[in-house]
């Protein structure tokens, strides 16, 4: 536990579930000089960081409540849950706000229609799908703008 | 009206709840993924099966969540039923939700996040295996508050180490008490002065704790 105790008083960012969004998150945040831990239940997943990346990785359940206490919850600043399971962030995100008190805390989802169950907790979500579709719509009504000047 | 009772995931637990809840009268529709698990569930008669994710809205909408009084969650991961529960609770408005977890840890944090009941098959069953590997001679015994507190029936033998002895003599942990004694026709509530004698069946309340502790004490198994 001792090894936490340098970074509280800094910004400290939990990311749960080493997913490839969740390895591309923690190296840009560790590399623009942020303290970072990053929890995966396989050893495996953590191949996905760059050999670069300078923060924790920790092997182990982020549901489970000795694994998240051992990662020192209580002094993060931000939560990321990024599991491949919407219903394990939500659990992990309703753990971070509620029990242990975490101020920011952001879930991604990939099905929107349980967004109700986040809503009166105050969790942002993302979702990679709609985001998707977003860009996607932008990037084809750009092509037909294009397409008309011709 | 009847009351409507919706079963989520869980096969055997499923099954044999859908079951006995039948025979008592209440209308109970369960929902699983599995196909296969629906067509055997589908056997059950009166039982009304839909095959889905009970954790998608959508699903919950087909059967009929918004009707519901009580929901179950009885699949195997807790997240799961987190998710179920809290969706049947905030955008179905079921009355009472009951969430099945496998994590004795998260109890708490369950009944905080508003479920109405929390289960831990775990804590219950390895309770009640504890009880029947040590205490053999335990008449009955009736585990409430999710079992951490317990009423049992104990039967004083002739070899009984408190036989003849005074409750105020026999070295009780603090966390139990001697609620009853009944000694043939008649109940008697026991004060420190009464005397335990063999043939006695003593009513115990104890915290899980102090169970085993009190009951090797008074009868020296």
């Amino acid at each position: 536990m001792g090894l936490f105790k340098t970074i509280k008083k800094q910004n400290y960012t939990i990311i749960i579930g080493c997913s490839r969004m969740g390895a591309n998150l923690a190296d840009t945040l560790s590399s623009a000089g942020r303290s970072v831990l990053i929890i995966d239940r396989t050893e495996e997943a953590f191949k996905k960081l760059s050999p670069f990346f300078g923060g924790i990785s920790l092997v182990g359940d982020g549901t489970e409540i000795l694994v998240l206490n051992e990662a020192d919850i209580k002094h993060a600043t931000e939560v990321v849950a990024v599991t491949n399971s919407d219903n394990t962030n939500i659990l992990l995100a309703l753990l971070a706000k509620e029990h242990f008190g975490v101020g920011h805390v952001i879930a991604r989802l990939s099905d929107p229609e349980r967004e109700c169950v986040y809503q009166e907790f105050g969790i942002e979500t993302i979702c990679p799908a709609e985001l998707s579709a977003k860009e996607i719509n932008r990037l084809l009504s750009v092509e037909e703008v294009v397409e008309e000047d011709e | 009206m009847k009351t409507k009772i919706l079963l989520i995931g869980g096969f055997n637990k499923a099954k044999s709840l859908a079951k006995s809840l039948i025979k008592k009268g209440y209308k109970v529709t369960a929902i699983n993924k599995d196909m296969e698990c629906c067509q055997l569930l589908a056997q059950i008669e009166h039982l009304t099966v839909f095959v889905g994710d009970g954790t998608k809205p959508f699903v919950l909408e087909d059967a009929n969540a918004h009707n519901a009084d009580i929901a179950i969650a009885l699949t195997d991961s807790d997240a799961d039923n987190l998710v179920i529960c809290k969706l049947c609770k905030n955008k179905y408005n079921v009355k009472k939700t009951v969430a099945l977890i496998s994590d004795p840890k998260k109890t708490d944090f369950f009944y905080h996040m508003g479920i109405d009941s929390v289960v831990c098959a775990i804590s219950v069953i390895s309770n009640v295996i504890e009880q029947q590997a040590f205490l053999d001679e335990m008449a009955t015994l009736v585990p409430i508050g999710e079992g951490r507190i317990s009423i049992a029936q104990i039967p004083i033998s002739q070899a009984a180490p408190v036989v003849d002895k005074k409750l105020w003599e026999i070295k009780l942990p603090k966390e139990v008490i001697i609620g009853c004694i009944m000694r043939g026709e008649k109940n008697i509530v026991p004060r420190g002065d009464t005397r335990i004698l063999a043939g006695d069946v003593l009513v115990l309340i104890s915290s899980n704790e102090h169970e085993v502790a009190a009951i090797q004490e008074l009868t020296g198994r």
